[in-house]
């Protein structure tokens, strides 16, 4: 009577074990395309604040670089790229300002309406980026050159500056930018 | 253990059992090999647009001087030396109807179905062999049982080959109003405003493609710029917009202008001197005797033959403009084409003025 007892409890473990397996096994069964369209995430962010580069000078202070109040120095930031192995190089030379923006935010978005009857047909989730309808840039300057080398510090080094543009005031941005996968993977 | 050492036959099965079932859960976490993963690939950005509204310029200085908006492009200078200054009074881009950027309401760019797209592409795809290829690509082409008409004639499907759409009454559109008004001043001699005013317009089916060129070491490109407007104007007007002349206005502009293709890639380079070359190189000359002497199929070698008759009447290769009618002021002077341009060799090189 006892042993059958034994064997009735050592039975009922056994196929808890059993189960044990199947449960953690459930637990990890992926999500299906329908269920994973109802996980939403909260709201998004909101972003105010401004960027500024270099708006005193670079970090680095030579012969050729400085900070902005000194007359005879460059205190801009440059950005050089070669297109051709052993060939001369493209820059973005003198780059300088702020960007003060307020509003700016980042979201996900499920379209399944609108945009002239294409949102029906899409109906899928793409990443938003609301512009923030006003971008107040202050003094604000680049300048677009070709150069022989990438340092101006460098020997040999020769600049073509080929035209240099200034912002100023409130530029007007407005809208949404959308970004979603496309294409045939 | 006893009671364990006790247990019968199906109590066995069962533990047999629950040891097996165990099993799969390893069998997920496997690893992929090489060819499995190069079988895996990530699909492009798309980019739309949605509602956008840009602009920017610059303001008359008030009573101290100070200007509360700048726009300007510098660091040009003219054949004496004298330093050339573009102020940008006004750029833009927004929707339909905005009277020559005076009325500003927002447009889409690109649609959820056709958008802009950055992606990397297979070069073998686009005749670019075995490389891949990072394109840059506005809303395509569609086919004319599908598309729109380019230049806004109608507002139907079926009407054209341009994906965006005309505005619409119920429907914004994604074509764009777009313009610009400038003045130059060469030192102290300051122009009238320049103005240039595309109506919604279209640039479906342009792109960018770039990638490396082993031979040279280089960047190798592709470029493609379709631009379709029913009214492209140039005026220009007195700096305080008071009298302007007479209106430059083409209708129905079209613009397909092809810079590079498979064949003849645009190299882009920086020479030794620090100036800018763009490069379009000739496509090589048969060896002698592949083609005949009278330049028929018979008689030549009629591989070579083929490539030659099928890059030559490839319309891909080759750059278009047409205006509908060019008018000055009240005057009509017609219709204008310039079709079938291939651009065989190209070398633009920038020289530095200053001395």
């Amino acid at each position: 009577m006892i042993r059958l007892t034994c064997c009735s409890a050592t039975r009922f473990c056994l196929l808890f074990m059993a189960l044990l397996p199947a449960l953690a096994y459930s637990e990890m069964s992926p999500l299906g395309d329908d269920a994973l369209a109802d996980v939403s995430g909260q709201g998004g962010i909101y972003l105010s604040g401004d960027i500024s580069i270099n708006e005193m000078g670079g970090p680095v202070q030579n012969n050729y670089f400085g900070r902005c109040d000194e007359a005879d120095k460059k205190c801009g930031a440059r950005f050089a790229y070669r297109l051709k192995q052993d060939g001369g190089w493209m820059v973005l030379d003198e780059i300088r300002g702020m960007f003060a923006f307020e509003g700016l935010t980042l979201r996900v978005r499920s379209v399944d309406s609108g945009f002239g009857g294409d949102g029906a047909l899409f109906d899928r989730d793409v990443i938003e980026l609301g512009l923030p309808n006003v971008v107040r840039f202050s003094d604000v300057q680049f300048k677009i050159a070709s150069s022989s080398t990438p340092r101006p510090t460098d020997p040999g080094f020769q600049q073509t500056d080929i035209f240099a543009v200034e912002m100023q005031g409130d530029v007007i941005m407005q809208g949404n930018l959308l970004v979603f996968p496309d294409g045939t993977p | 253990m006893g009671k364990f050492g006790s247990c019968n036959f199906p109590c066995t099965a069962m533990l047999s059992f629950a040891l097996f079932w165990s099993l799969p859960l390893q069998a997920e976490m496997v690893t992929l090999n090489e060819s499995e993963m190069s079988e895996i690939d990530g699909a492009g950005i798309g980019l739309v647009l949605d509602n956008f509204t840009f602009s920017h310029g610059t303001d008359a200085p008030d009573a101290n001087g100070n200007q509360a908006r700048i726009f300007r492009i510098t660091g040009i200078k003219s054949t004496d030396g004298q330093d050339v200054d573009i102020t940008v009074n006004h750029l833009y881009i927004a929707g339909a109807d905005s009277t020559y950027g005076q009325n500003l309401t927002p447009v889409n760019l690109g649609r959820l179905l056709h958008p802009w797209r950055i992606d990397v592409v297979d070069g073998n795809t686009i005749g670019v062999r075995d490389k891949s290829v990072l394109e840059i690509a506005a809303p395509a082409m569609l086919s004319a049982a599908e598309g729109y008409d380019c230049l806004g004639g109608s507002a139907a499907a079926g009407s054209g080959t341009c994906s965006s759409r005309p505005a619409t009454e119920s429907w914004i559109g994604e074509r764009a109003d777009m313009g610009m008004q400038m003045n130059v001043a060469v030192g102290d001699d300051r122009s009238a405003n320049l103005n240039i005013h595309a109506k919604s317009a279209v640039i479906d089916g342009s792109y960018l493609r770039l990638w490396g060129d082993d031979a040279r070491q280089q960047m190798a490109g592709q470029f493609k710029l379709n631009f379709y407007s029913p009214e492209l104007t140039i005026n220009a007007c007195t700096q305080d917009g008071s009298e302007c002349g007479s209106r430059i206005t083409m209708s129905d502009f079209v613009l397909q202008l092809a810079i590079g293709n498979e064949l003849q890639p645009v190299f882009f380079d920086v020479d030794g001197t620090g100036n800018f070359v763009l490069e379009v190189d000739a496509i090589a000359a048969p060896a002698p005797g592949q083609i005949a002497a009278n330049g028929l199929r018979e008689g030549s070698d009629t591989a070579t033959w083929d490539f030659y008759e099928a890059y030559y009447t490839n319309p891909e290769y080759r750059s278009n403009l047409r205006i509908g009618n060019f008018g000055v002021g009240d005057r009509d002077f017609g219709s204008a084409r310039i079709e079938g341009m291939l651009i065989q060799h190209l070398e633009i090189r920038t020289k530095d003025l200053a001395p």
